[in-house]
């Protein structure tokens, strides 16, 4: 196939970029002691790209044989001349690691059937019901995508990637009277249906999402206002990804993202160092190679308190020169690569949790992400829902309050910062991120110390 | 010839044992010209072709439903497709209400396909996209085209199951989106948008439709903030897209009625809406956008008064929904070939009422004319909350101002049933067709 694709680009004029890509996603859903869904799909393709006098022309194509990419290749160089007539600002790619050879992550030998797989699924989502007779809804969701691409350029990138990334998402809504409750579990790899299980087993899932919705039905709710809380390795990924990574991208901060101009500046507390990093084994948004070709590297955004990078694909990078380091995805080969994170996180410090706890004297432990998601905006002005949330007394930790959401403008969050611990995980959970395409992505870090407005209820 | 496939593979389905089989064929040329903060973004052309195979195994409790999708249409991907879709079948439970329909007479739709659509290629969309373009900015120089795109679309679907079901339909379709907002100074106004779709590109005018949401989004430059009242508010189309269609759709869908999602779960014949409103869900509207003569099982598609006056008449049905109820699907089944037959509506329309826009604004005392809403919205419970966006502030039967960072809450269901006004004017978005409704008894919340 790379032969195919290198014979077939060197006719391109200008730059030119071809991705055959092949998707078989499986996806699996038990509900309510039904088997709700199951679906595979196997979605392959080209998607080519061509850079002629300044603008891009994208065609993507189910046909790859060598008549159906050279048709391609000259229908998306002529998309290209057609739009550079009317394009005002002028493409040109910087340099960048270009990647070659094999690149496999996951080893998929003694993958389960899908009989097996849909067994044990149905299996988790009947634990879920039978956890406590409060349990009144469930749901197990798995998602797979298996994913095989060569990637080449006309500058001499040319891989190979053979790539798994498997999901799970388990609810259990709890009931009583008229009062529901739901609690969420979901976490993803990249790596095989072991790796997936390895992280995360099933039936701990299933059991913690009903326990926390039975919990949830006696949890009191907390008064709004200002709190030193703790944020868990979860809440700190979001907060990473969705409040302070997205206004790194390189494409948002030339469209005036509020860290536009604010390199060498400090934006958070000297304890702060935040990375983006698609080597990361394991983590859902492994990309050892991105869809431009570049070597995936760990990008350092924030290094002790300072702003030191953006995220950039290989056209950002050339106008705000910087170093290209693996950011421009694309989900399908329908899709054409725009700038995304893989894995975002914060460092791990220093410090032990129990004594971040014993340090607050009216706080907050808060654990995991809610079911109502939460938001950002270009701003750094953010709003998530918290799963769990445990009242942090004369720095003791006392009961589970619920109904809490967060919210602030993420770099003075990362400013209050005042201590972090010396533990790490990455688990973003199951989702997309969204960008007018989806990506995989993961994200984490160690436990925060940290100022926030907590959004609560009286009742 | 699409349907011998389709035969074909329903043919070795069969053969595999299958008891019953459908294959779903879908084939999609798209151009696409996209915009960006008045600039061309990639011009992006793709070709598509897949298909979806279900099949079902036979059982003494109902049937086995196993499906898998390839657009790899080489004979080794469509071999292990059947596969996929036999192995899947058999590992699962086996489920009373599953069933292929019967082949049931279809009328054609006209004017969803214009040959004359196959011979367009990109620069045309281009071409289009920068009529539009010109256009809203040739409105007044402080508008900004946040995003827009023109595409072109021509597909084809066909499907056939082992009941003897044969069908296919061209399409062809020209969709203009876009949009922007004015900026005088630090002055910023909100964002507004503007859609237009039809089978044909003569059927559709950019350079109006652009000049059109330029002259909308500068008319709300200078927008001031409000105090917080409880009142009226008018919904605009927009605003309705966001607001009144999903919560409608979700709780008339069938499947949300049987797992208990819907508010309207034993409700058939029973008032739901405002006696004002009327609701109809019409495939068979010539040359809109979502008009077709079957839906996704084969099953010819009518129109459905879906609400007459208020009163909920129907609920929206696939075949195995259908089954479940005891009833005949009504040809609601949604998707494509990647995915199992989901529900949804074809053309949304709430009928259009009596009065003008005018009359209704010259009507309210106090009130919010609401053109965006950006927010959310639980389909469940109905509860909503959220931004104003285009906002204008009524007094005394009179528009006073544009609004800015006023929020709108309530439940959208106590509040369709409280409906005081539907307006003559209705506009076309895409698959949907939207009158002005108006509210009373919606919290606003000013920053005054």
């Amino acid at each position: 196939m790379l032969d195919l694709l290198k014979a077939a680009i060197s006719g391109a004029a200008g730059y030119g970029e071809i991705r055959y890509h092949k998707r078989e996603q499986t996806s699996i859903e038990a509900k309510n002691g039904r088997l709700a869904r199951v679906e595979r799909r196997t979605l392959a393709g080209a998607g080519v790209r061509c850079l002629v006098d300044g603008c891009w022309g994208f065609v993507s194509t189910t046909d790859v044989t060598p008549g159906g990419l050279r048709k391609a290749i000259s229908e998306a160089a002529a998309a290209a001349r057609i739009g550079a007539e009317l394009r005002r600002e002028k493409v040109a790619l910087a340099p960048a690691k270009l990647a070659q050879g094999e690149f496999v992550y996951y080893d998929s030998a003694g993958e389960p059937s899908i009989a097996e797989k849909i067994q044990l699924i149905m299996a988790a989502e009947r634990r879920v019901r039978e956890r406590s007779s409060l349990i009144v809804a469930s749901t197990v969701r798995y998602l797979q995508y298996e994913d095989e691409k060569y990637i080449v350029t006309s500058d001499g990138a040319a891989v190979h990637i053979l790539d798994n990334k498997p999901s799970f998402h388990v609810t259990a809504t709890a009931g009583r009277g008229d009062q529901l409750e739901m609690a969420i579990k979901s976490w993803g790899v990249t790596g095989s249906w072991k790796d997936l299980l390895g992280k995360v087993s099933l039936d701990r899932a299933a059991d913690d999402a009903a326990d926390l919705a039975v919990r949830k039905l006696d949890a009191g709710y907390v008064r709004g206002g200002q709190y030193t809380v703790i944020l868990d390795p979860m809440l700190v990924g979001v907060l990473a990804h969705e409040a302070i990574g997205h206004t790194v991208e390189a494409d948002f901060v030339q469209a005036g993202s509020v860290v536009q101009g604010k390199i060498g500046q400090k934006v958070a507390s000297d304890l702060v160092t935040m990375v983006d990093d698609g080597a990361m084994t394991g983590a859902a948004g492994m990309v050892l190679a991105d869809d431009e070709g570049v070597l995936g590297q760990r990008t350092v955004i924030i290094d002790r308190g300072i702003l030191r990078d953006y995220l950039h694909s290989r056209e950002s990078a050339e106008v705000l020169k910087a170093e290209p380091r693996g950011n421009a995805r694309a989900f399908t080969y329908r899709d054409e690569p725009l700038i995304r994170m893989t894995n975002t996180c914060i460092l791990p410090g220093n410090d032990d949790l129990d004594q971040m706890i014993a340090g607050i004297d009216d706080g907050l432990l808060l654990r995991e992400m809610g079911a109502g998601g939460g938001q950002a905006d270009s701003t750094a002005e953010f709003m998530f829902g918290v799963a769990e949330g445990y009242v942090i007394n004369h720095g003791k930790l006392g009961e589970l309050v619920k109904g809490i959401t967060i919210s602030g403008q993420a770099f003075e969050v990362l400013q209050s910062v005042d201590a972090v611990s010396s533990d790490f995980v990455c688990s973003l959970g199951a989702g997309h991120c969204g960008k007018w395409q989806p990506a995989k992505v993961d994200a984490g870090g160690p436990y925060l110390r940290c100022r926030v407005t907590v959004g609560g209820r009286h009742e | 010839m699409h349907l011998d496939l389709c035969d074909d593979l329903v043919r070795r389905a069969l053969a595999l044992g299958a008891a019953d089989a459908e294959v779903f064929y879908r084939k999609v040329r798209k151009l696409e010209a996209m915009f960006e903060k008045n600039d061309l973004q990639v011009p992006k052309g793709d070709t598509y072709e897949g298909v979806g195979i279900r099949v079902l195994l036979g059982g003494s409790n109902g049937a086995r439903l196993g499906f898998a999708a390839t657009n790899l249409l080489t004979s080794e991907s469509l071999e292990n497709a059947l596969s996929a879709a036999i192995a899947i079948a058999h590992a699962s439970p086996e489920d009373p209400n599953y069933s292929l329909p019967e082949p049931a007479p279809t009328e054609p739709v006209t004017d969803i396909y214009n040959q004359s659509a196959e011979e367009r290629t990109l620069r045309d969309a281009i071409d289009q996209g920068r009529l539009m373009l010109e256009a809203a900015r040739g409105a007044d120089p402080r508008v900004t085209l946040d995003s827009a795109m023109y595409t072109i679309e021509v597909s084809e679907k066909a499907i056939a199951n082992s009941r003897g079901i044969r069908l296919s339909e061209k399409r062809s379709l020209f969709v203009c989106q876009a949009m922007a907002f004015a900026r005088d100074g630090e002055t910023v106004s909100s964002f507004d948008m503007e859609v237009g779709a039809s089978s044909r590109m003569s059927g559709m005018d950019p350079a109006a439709l652009g000049r059109k949401l330029g002259e909308k989004v500068v008319a709300t430059l200078g927008a001031t903030t409000i105090p917080s009242f409880r009142g009226a508010v008018i919904v605009a189309p927009y605003a309705g897209i966001d607001l009144i269609s999903p919560p409608i759709a979700f709780s008339s869908d069938a499947e949300n009625v049987q797992t208990g999602r819907s508010k309207w779960k034993g409700m058939l014949g029973t008032q739901v809406l405002s006696p004002l409103l009327s609701i109809v869900d019409d495939p068979s509207i010539p040359g809109a956008a979502g008009s077709t003569a079957f839906d996704r099982e084969g099953v010819p598609a009518r129109r459905l008064e879906l609400v007459k006056d208020g009163v909920l008449n129907h609920y929206l049905y696939n075949c195995y929904t259908a089954r479940k109820d005891g009833v005949a699907s009504n040809g609601r089944a949604a998707g494509s070939d990647q995915n199992t037959p989901s529900i949804g509506p074809t053309n949304f329309v709430i009928a259009p009422g009596e009065r003008s826009l005018d009359e209704m604004v010259a009507a309210c005392s106090k009130g919010l004319i609401v053109n965006r809403f950006s927010g959310n919205l639980d389909e469940v419970s109905g509860d909503f909350s959220g931004v104003v966006k285009g906002g204008y502030y009524i007094e005394a039967g009179r528009i006073i101002c544009p609004v800015r960072e006023a929020m709108i809450a309530g439940n959208v269901y106590d509040l369709l049933r409280q409906v005081t006004g539907v307006s003559r004017e209705s506009v076309e978005i895409a698959d949907m067709r939207l009158p002005y409704v108006q509210f009373d008894g919606c919290s606003v919340t000013g920053k005054q």
